[in-house]
């Protein structure tokens, strides 16, 4: 009786809302995250724009509209391969929670290594991250876009590590996979504002 | 309870419907892109606006369907507005200070 009145404080103490504390807190994050982005947006916003007295190389001079397209496309479909991890989970499916998981992974991985990529094509042709305040604005908006990014592929793959060795995943980690999904659908609004605001709007 | 929780969420098959229909409209968005670059006249007073609208779009369709927002209590969508809201606030600060001030740094 102790041990069932303590599960009830237990579970009040975690749902007094009604949504779990930690799926609440998740939410709470991605929210703090859009003044992150806000901020750094801004910043460029801010640069993109302005003429400089020295000679520099402006971003927009150097922008692969259809290449940095198909990483976006990449980036959606990321979105949708994660969203199939999830309802297989919830249909209990492991093994195609897993393929999911992989797939979502692997195409974060496609998205980086262009965005790598580009970077890389960028400082060769003379722009770096102090060539001027709009270079410096871009590779922080992009470069911290990725690093988020590169943290979602690192909890999928511990997810799809878990699963492998556990054989399955259970119903506590099939939350932690709600909340890996949430934070990975957030990187991939951000770069839908992204791609618009700083790509494809003069 | 809230009518919310009782709303199926998305099969596969509309999941995949839905990614399809994000496909197109990043299509669109790039194919506005290189009409302003062809059609000059066109200049940026119908393609920005256009593009905010379908990233805009974008956005709502996968935080309402992907991310399940329309099936979350209304904390959740408190929470999540309040900040994207917020964000819209300092960006429009920014914009409002770049008009405002040729010389702001």
């Amino acid at each position: 009786m102790a041990d069932i009145a303590h599960a009830d404080a237990h579970h009040d103490e975690h749902e007094s809302t009604g949504i779990d504390s930690r799926k609440l807190g998740m939410w709470v994050f991605l929210s703090s995250e859009f003044f992150f982005f806000g901020a750094l947006i801004s910043n460029y916003m801010l640069f993109k724009g302005r003429d400089f007295a020295y000679e520099t190389i402006m971003p927009r001079e150097l922008y692969d509209i259809p290449f940095t397209s198909i990483s976006s496309f990449v980036l959606l479909m990321s979105s949708l391969t994660m969203v199939l991890a999830h309802n297989a989970l919830a249909e209990g499916d492991q093994n195609r929670t897993r393929t999911w998981l992989l797939a979502t992974a692997m195409l974060g991985m496609v998205f980086i290594g262009g965005q790598y990529f580009e970077f890389t094509e960028f400082i060769l042709e003379g722009m770096t991250l102090t060539s001027n305040p709009a270079a410096s604005a871009f590779f922080m908006l992009t470069g911290f876009h990725g690093g988020h990014v590169f943290l979602g592929i690192v909890m999928l793959l511990s997810l799809y590590g878990i699963s492998r060795r556990n054989g399955q995943l259970s119903e506590a980690q099939g939350l932690n996979l709600e909340l890996v999904g949430l934070y990975w659908h957030f990187v991939d609004i951000i770069w839908i504002v992204i791609f618009t605001i700083v790509y494809l709007i003069p | 309870m809230a009518d919310h929780e009782h709303i199926p969420h998305p099969t596969p098959r509309q999941y995949v419907q839905i990614a399809v229909l994000l496909a197109v409209l990043t299509a669109v968005e790039v194919g506005l892109f290189y009409l302003e670059e062809g059609v000059e006249q066109i200049g940026t007073s119908i393609t920005a606006p256009a593009l905010i609208v379908l990233a805009f779009i974008k956005f709502a369709i996968v935080v309402g369907y992907y991310m399940h927002i329309r099936y979350e209590k209304p904390l959740v969508s408190r929470f999540f507005a309040t900040g994207f809201i917020a964000a819209l606030v300092l960006y429009a600060a920014v914009i409002l200070a770049m008009l405002f001030s040729s010389n702001i740094l």
